[in-house]
């Protein structure tokens, strides 16, 4: 293959390799060449300038922005350093900046000859970098706020795809959890943790200032940058939207007139982290008999059951519906850009087996950025990107419906299959759910979502300093959710099948009026005003049909039902929309004293009458005690900034509707049978409406220091307050008033936090680089007040058929997602015979804390049994760059302080309303009389309570993980003339450091959208190990 | 240039439009209930709560659950079955989550009837159907009546309501005495009887004459404890009389062989069926019945031993068809007696389904008040009433006696006629949600009790009268600490 390419010249090779690699990328690069040659009519005469960029050491840099000065004409350097930019030549142009990551900025008078080689000098500082801030850009040095910044340098070694995975555990105050492990599976990201109930503490995100726009689409190699905008004076700008803080991500651009192309391809196979340690067939059969024997039932094995069991070995049900999966991903980019036009390609696509069986992920899509210039003040630009993603069975947090929970629930004396070879309907000890591999084969629940994400814009400089930026942006998506049920999976031998068809619609409308002077060289000024609208649409309609004919039809066939079998249909709609006035004012005096002050005006759909219409304001001051003269005679900083920032933030993350009373009109909540055959579709009274509902409004204080010393170390330290009042609530209504919740605006939340995040290069030497980040967060949240109410009731549904009461409190003193249930005592003694009595107890039997010494266990004796919030995030990112050409990354991750209701052990040990006996091996340690009394897990017993809602079944979260290890290694320049080629390996979650009973610390059974219910595990899908081995072309 | 500019500054949108919600495709409180096919609709979900499988209402093993205390009902010792112990053992706690399903399904049926019940005039005003109208109402009233029927025999002191709204003073709403609710049952029924027609609409729903049995039958347990209102056995005796006298008007009579009344497939309404709950389990699992099947057998079939029947009332039961079409005694196409399983108990086979499939999501329907109900009702308030059992009383109880191939009863005085036809009652209704509400207004809990087999689940301490009732449910109870007792 080397030797064909070599044979071939270097265009050629290129073209081919080029479309060899794009095979599903439709865009031919003819019309991109048509669109430039048309353009370059434009300008009159050229004048190429030509050069080299080198490091210090005479390595090539790559990248590196090269801008004429005093214009927007600029280039990037190639895989070899090289760049060549065409200079108008009717100006006469003075000199040209070079600026790249890391390095310090230079400018270079052009000289005549046309030609000229640079070296740029390495500079831990990055203070001249712009960060994109919401509504306009800033110099890092000129930021008042709390803004992280996330360069891909952090990232580029390790096989992420997805932008939480580059988030995680990179950012102080930016806290990821995999809910989910699936592929392509739920992820809860949260920045300063938690300000509201049920309003939804997701981020707002900001893709190439489309507002909302949904992360999962977003291919990974497509970021040019990230920021994340932590607190008010930088969140306040979006208003309404802010109070989760904000992720702002620009995505590449072509910058440099040759094109450039990148090509990466990944490979990986992932296993469990790890497996519950439950009993074999014969230990199950023997304990099964035993406890029939201690109740006084027949045995219900006999001694030559237990002997074949012992022989045969049962069922494994774990290694039934575990796998290895494998996985793989292909990345494609294009970008080039002249003074006139610039553009950027590119492909992904993915595929990705999930580690259960018969689960899966796949995504692909394609984007095209592209700017022109059509004058030298007006420029236009478009955004596109197209998108699909396919989640099959990954989407499942589903409790005792999951594959997971009944694999760990039946008993392994049952065969997966009968006689006929088919899976065995009903499991006769154990689960009284159905069989683990029919859920996980038979069960077939597709999400698909096709999407267009569309932004153009024009930008029009009206005088000198004053700019209009008008865009408009539509995302729109069209969601197929399809879910099959087979035959053995149903419980009723029936098939059925559901399907959703939706189209949601956002769209946009940005309108931004820009000003910036500088005054007497010393006052800068910016000044932005922006009008703004959104609006969302969904409509949709389902169906789903019961006792299909056709089975192996699945979902696509839904008319032909057998007799007695029913189609049932729903239609959907909803909107909501959001108008916005906002302004922003930057003035920095002398580079030293730094002011910010913001302000937005929002009306939403979803509030009525004076509640519609809300502001929030935010002022930020920075002091650049670095620039003052006693320090800067200390000679020690680069930077020292102390910063602080107050403002409000909003929140309308509720569902539409909530101010009107509804009924509910589909089968589930209102449809009855009043024969054999037919159901008769009803109305049912829904949620009361609340006409009053409102903003939850937050409000933020951060005081931070920036610290930069001049060998390169870094420190930022950030100290905030948010206060939420006005909580959107959804209020449980007790059952005796028809039930359901009523949307409600209660109380008072507080979190406080504290974030540091520390860089540094300890070593740095010319063959061994060690770079390393450190960032710590540690936040606090409070429940302040409930109103005239002293508590509130949340639960999740998760464990429907094992707790019995509500599984989370909210009251004040206490943070979001305190566990509800009561205290563990351990088994009763002998000893204590007679007080075991008064609860209808025995020894051996579970004991609680009877808080009100009444004599018995009920509702009153509830208490706080653990909290599912994690308080202490912490990441620790190293790199090691050794000789020249090998990289190695090594990144920790952990978690703590935080517990988890770990039903899914509960139902492994005890017998529950769908598990009539233990499977893990811990029931052999149980009480037992005579033998082993000071057991605490009870004995065999007909009193014996068993309340999985006790502090028995919580267990502690805390994890410390090695999240990826990986290597890169690239091949020496000269071997492939022409390209740059890595080669990596990489394993994620290598090791997991943790306490915890379960598969996985981090995964959860409640969706990412909630926070008061979190920490209950149910038989959530776990996160995998996988090795990852790949590689990547640059040319 | 300039032109370009005045007509962005124009595009941008002046959408004061964006911000009125359009809540179409929901159904919202204003319209619902503005005409006669809302309010239709509206009774169809007012009946949904009552079978909403595993959330609420009567058509899981809970409903066997929370009756265990009486004679004819008991659990498996092991197993998963800690939460039907508590009822047999009478240690049942406010967290016992199987009596919620009663509890919800009750109240959210009577939230449906009151809203009904408090809108239908204005509908009549309008000048809509009448007849349809008053159908509707009467229903409704019905619904509202038997829910409470149920919460007031279970818990005793409820909360009563008649209005849908969530107001904060629904909230903080306490307890009503027993008596309170009696009577607007009987108010309820009373105008329930003068409402609904004679024909049902469909057969999973009341009519004239389901009005007048149930109403035969509140009465009846108004008799005794706890209200022990005498005067209520002669109304009892009226209205079922009146039932019995007008019972071809309402399409109503005995089946005449017991194997067609239990015999496992889902019926197309049979005379017997007074007022009787029906489900589709093929159409999906949140409309089928899971009392049948799978709950009442044993897990040697697959099944999971929610109920079955207690040692000594299998032993005492008079042999007969009664007695074969009641119990299964053997299993697994006989290879298995019931002395071989490991719970060693004969189970319902009036609760399996014909071809002894282990199923759950089924399609029978619940049979809640039967002719046979109407008949020995009649001929225990009547003997109570007037002292001395009347020709019609004793063809009443004989009618049930001979179907069940027994001799009919004669000659007796009326403390033994009364205990005759109690004790048929739990014969003809063992399992049928009966036999506990008996025990209960005839103060016999501790008696029945007292005479338990010693292979059975043991009770766990002396019986009382506060053992009579459930405990409100604790999830209730802390959203409301005005529920305490």
């Amino acid at each position: 293959m080397v030797t064909l390419i070599d044979k071939l010249s270097e265009k050629n090779r290129k073209v081919q390799f080029f479309s060899f690699m794009l095979f599903f990328m439709m865009i031919s690069s003819n019309t991109i060449g048509y669109s430039i040659d048309q353009n370059n009519g434009v300008f009159a005469s050229i004048n190429p300038v030509k050069g080299v960029v080198k490091d210090n050491k005479g390595s090539a840099l790559v990248g590196v922005s090269i801008v004429m000065k005093g214009s927007i004409i600029g280039t990037t350097t190639n895989a070899e350093g090289k760049f060549t930019i065409n200079l108008p030549d009717g100006e006469t142009p003075q000199s040209l900046v070079f600026s790249f990551v890391g390095y310090k900025s230079q400018e270079v008078a052009v000289n005549k000859s046309n030609t000229i080689n640079v070296v740029l000098l390495e500079d831990a500082s990055n203070l001249s970098e712009v960060v994109v801030m919401g509504y306009g850009s800033q110099q890092k040095k000129d930021i008042t706020g709390s803004v992280s910044v996330i360069s891909a340098k952090e990232y580029v070694l390790q096989p992420v795809n997805r932008l939480d995975q580059i988030l995680q555990g990179r950012t102080a105050g930016v806290q990821i959890t995999n809910n989910s492990g699936a592929p392509g599976g739920d992820v809860k990201i949260r920045i300063r943790g938690a300000n509201s109930i049920s309003g939804g503490n997701e981020p707002l995100y900001v893709i190439d200032g489309f507002i909302g726009a949904d992360f999962r689409n977003l291919n990974t190699e497509d970021i040019e940058s990230i920021q994340v905008l932590k607190d008010a004076s930088a969140t306040a700008i979006y208003g309404s939207r802010g109070a989760n803080g904000v992720i702002v991500v620009t995505t590449k651009r072509g910058n440099n007139e040759k094109a450039s192309i990148s090509f990466t391809a990944r490979y990986g196979i992932s296993s469990a982290i790890k497996k519950y340690d439950l009993l074999s067939a014969s230990d199950y059969a023997e304990t099964v008999n035993a406890r029939n024997v201690v109740l006084g039932l027949r045995p219900t094995f006999s001694a030559n059951d237990v002997q074949n069991y012992r022989a045969s070995g049962g069922t494994n049900w774990q290694d039934e519906i575990f796998r290895q999966a494998a996985s793989k991903e292909y990345l494609i980019g294009v970008g080039s850009g002249t003074a006139k036009t610039n553009y950027y390609l590119s492909g992904n696509y993915q595929t990705q087996d999930g580690i259960v069986v018969n689960s899966g992920f796949k995504r692909y899509g394609f984007r095209a950025n592209i700017n022109s210039n059509i004058t030298d003040k007006l420029s236009v630009r478009v955004i596109a990107s197209g998108n699909r993603r396919e989640n099959l069975n990954s989407q499942v947090n589903a409790g005792k419906n999951s594959a997971i929970t009944q694999a760990l629930s039946w008993a392994p004396t049952t065969p997966v299959r009968n006689a006929l070879g088919n899976y065995t309907a009903s499991d006769p000890t154990g689960s009284i759910f159905q069989n683990p591999s029919a859920l996980a084969n038979e069960v077939r629940n597709i999400n698909s979502s096709t999407s267009a994400n569309i932004l153009s814009g024009l930008n029009y400089e009206i005088i000198n300093g004053l700019t209009l930026d008008v865009s408009y942006g539509i995302n729109f998506e069209a969601y197929q959710g399809e879910n099959f049920t087979g035959t053995t999976a149903s419980g009723n031998n029936q098939a059925s099948a559901y399907r959703a068809s939706f189209e949601n619609t956002l769209w946009q409308n940005s309108n931004n009026l820009t000003y910036k002077k500088v005054f007497n060289q010393i006052h800068s000024f910016t000044a932005t005003a922006v009008y703004e609208v959104q609006s969302f649409q969904s409509k949709g309609f389902a169906t789903n049909a019961s006792n299909l004919t056709f089975p192996a039809l699945g979902a696509d066939n839904l008319s032909n039902i057998n007799d007695g079998g029913a189609t049932a249909s729903t239609g959907y709609y909803s909107n909501y929309g959001l108008t916005s006035f906002l302004g922003r004012i930057n003035y920095a005096y002398n580079d030293k004293y730094l002011v910010t002050a913001t302000v937005r005006q929002d009306a939403s759909s979803k509030f009525k009458g004076a509640n519609r219409s809300s502001i929030f304001p935010s002022i930020g001051l920075g002091w650049r005690i670095s620039e003052e003269n006693f320090i800067k005679n200390t000679n020690a900083f680069n930077n020292l900034k102390l910063r602080f920032g107050y403002g409000l933030t909003g929140n309308q993350g509720i569902n539409p509707y909530g101010t009107f009373s509804n009924y509910n009109s589909d089968a589930y909540s209102a449809g009855t049978p009043f024969n054999s055959n037919s159901v008769t579709s009803g109305i049912i009274l829904g949620n009361p409406g609340n006409p009053n509902l409102k903003w939850e409004t937050t409000q933020q204080a951060n005081l931070g220091l920036d610290v930069e010393l001049r060998n390169g170390i870094s420190l930022t330290m950030d100290y905030f307050i948010k206060n939420t009042s006005d909580l959107l609530l959804y209020q449980p209504v007790p059952n005796f008033a028809g039930g359901g919740t009523i949307p409600s605006n209660i109380g008072k939340m507080k979190n406080q936090g504290i974030e540091i995040s520390l860089n540094a290069t300890p070593v740095n030497k010319k063959d061994f680089v060690w770079e390393t980040s450190f960032n710590f967060s540690y936040i606090k949240n409070e429940v302040v007040s409930l109103g005239s109410q002293d508590r509130i009731f949340t639960g999740s549904n998760v464990g429907s058929g094992l707790s019995t009461q509500s599984e989370f409190i909210l009251t004040p003193g206490q943070a979001l997602g305190s566990l509800w249930g009561v205290k563990y005592l351990g088994t009763w003694k002998p000893s204590e015979n007679e007080a075991a009595k008064k609860f209808g107890a025995k020894a051996g039997d579970s004991r609680y804390e009877d808080v009100n010494n009444d004599g018995k266990i009920d509702g009153a004796d509830f208490q706080i049994i653990g909290n599912g919030m994690p308080k202490t995030s912490i990441g620790w990112n190293n790199t090691f760059n050794i000789s020249k050409s090998w990289s190695v990354n090594i990144f920790v991750q952990s978690l703590m302080n935080f517990d988890k209701l770990n039903y899914l052990y509960g139902v492994t040990v005890a017998p529950t309303a769908d598990v009539r006996q233990a499977t893990h091996v811990d029931i052999k340690d149980r009480y037992i009389p005579g033998t082993n009394e000071t057991s605490n897990i009870p004995a065999f017993s007909s009193t014996d309570k068993t309340y999985l809602q006790s502090s028995r079944f919580v267990q502690r979260g805390d994890f410390v993980r090695i999240k990826n290890v990986s290597v890169n290694y690239e091949l020496p320049k000269n071997l492939l003339k022409g390209f740059n080629v890595s080669l990596f390996g990489s394993v994620t979650n290598l090791l997991t450091i943790t306490n915890y009973k379960g598969f996985d610390p981090e995964s959860s059974s409640v969706t990412s959208n909630n926070d008061v219910d979190q920490g209950i595990d149910y038989g959530s899908y776990p996160n995998s190990k996988t090795y990852t081995l790949g590689i990547s072309l640059k040319f | 240039m300039k032109k370009t500019l005045f007509l962005l500054m124009i595009a941008t949108c002046s959408c004061s439009d964006l911000l009125e919600e359009t809540p179409k495709g929901q159904v919202l409180g204003g319209f619902a209930l503005q005409s006669v096919d809302g309010l239709e609709s509206a009774l169809v979900g007012a009946y949904k709560p009552w079978g909403s499988t595993w959330t609420s209402g009567f058509n899981t093993p809970a409903t066997l659950a929370v009756l265990m205390g009486s004679d004819d009902l008991t659990t498996h010792k092991g197993s998963n079955k800690a939460s039907f112990r508590e009822f047999d053992q009478f240690s049942m706690t406010p967290l016992n989550d199987r009596m919620n399903g009663i509890w919800n399904g009750s109240y959210k049926a009577i939230q449906s009837a009151n809203n009904i019940l408090n809108n239908y005039e204005t509908v009549l005003q309008k000048g809509e159907d009448a007849a349809r109208v008053n159908q509707v109402a009467g229903e409704a009233f019905f619904i509202r009546a038997y829910s409470y029927y149920w919460l007031v025999r279970l818990w005793g002191k409820i909360p009563l309501l008649t209005k849908p709204e969530v107001t904060d003073e629904v909230l903080k709403i306490g307890l009503s005495e027993p008596k309170q609710i009696y009577d607007l049952i009987v108010s309820d029924l009373m105008k329930a009887e003068g409402l609904l027609a004679n024909q049902k609409k469909q057969i999973g729903r009341v009519n004239k004459g389901s009005a007048k049995a149930l109403l035969a039958d509140v009465y009846l347990t108004m008799g005794g404890w706890p209200i022990n209102d005498a005067s209520s056995y002669a109304k009892a005796a009226a209205k079922a009389n009146e039932v019995i006298n007008e019972r071809s008007v309402y399409g109503f009579g005995l089946v005449p062989n017991l194997k067609d009344l239990w015999n496992g497939v889902p019926s197309n309404g049979t005379p017997e069926e007074v007022f009787t709950l029906h489900f589709c389990g093929s159409c999906n699992w949140f409309t089928s019945n899971a009392i049948f099947g799978n709950a009442s057998s044993p897990s040697e079939e697959n099944g999971w031993d929610d109920y079955f029947t207690e040692l000594n009332f299998f032993k005492n039961f008079p042999e007969g068809e009664r007695k074969n079409v009641t119990f299964a005694t053997t299993f697994k196409n006989g290879t298995l007696k019931w002395q071989d399983l490991a719970t060693q108990h004969p189970y319902y086979k009036k609760f399996r389904l014909a071809n002894g499939a282990a199923d759950w999501q089924t399609s029978m329907q619940l049979s809640l008040i039967r002719y046979a109900h109407v008949l020995l009702t009649y001929a225990e308030a009547q003997a109570r009433a007037e002292g001395t059992p009347n020709a019609s009383a004793h063809e009443a109880v004989n009618a049930i006696r001979r179907r069940a191939g027994l001799a009919p009863l004669a000659g007796m005085t009326r403390d033994v006629f009364v205990n005759a036809v109690v004790q048929e009652r739990a014969w003809e209704f063992a399992g049928e949600y009966t036999r506990w509400f008996d025990l209960v207004r005839l103060e016999r809990v501790e008696a029945a009790n007292a005479q338990k087999d010693p292979n059975e689940l043991a009770i766990s301490k002396p019986i009382s009268k506060a053992d009579y009732y459930l405990p409100i449910p604790a999830s209730e109870l802390t959203l409301n600490p005005n529920l305490k007792k």
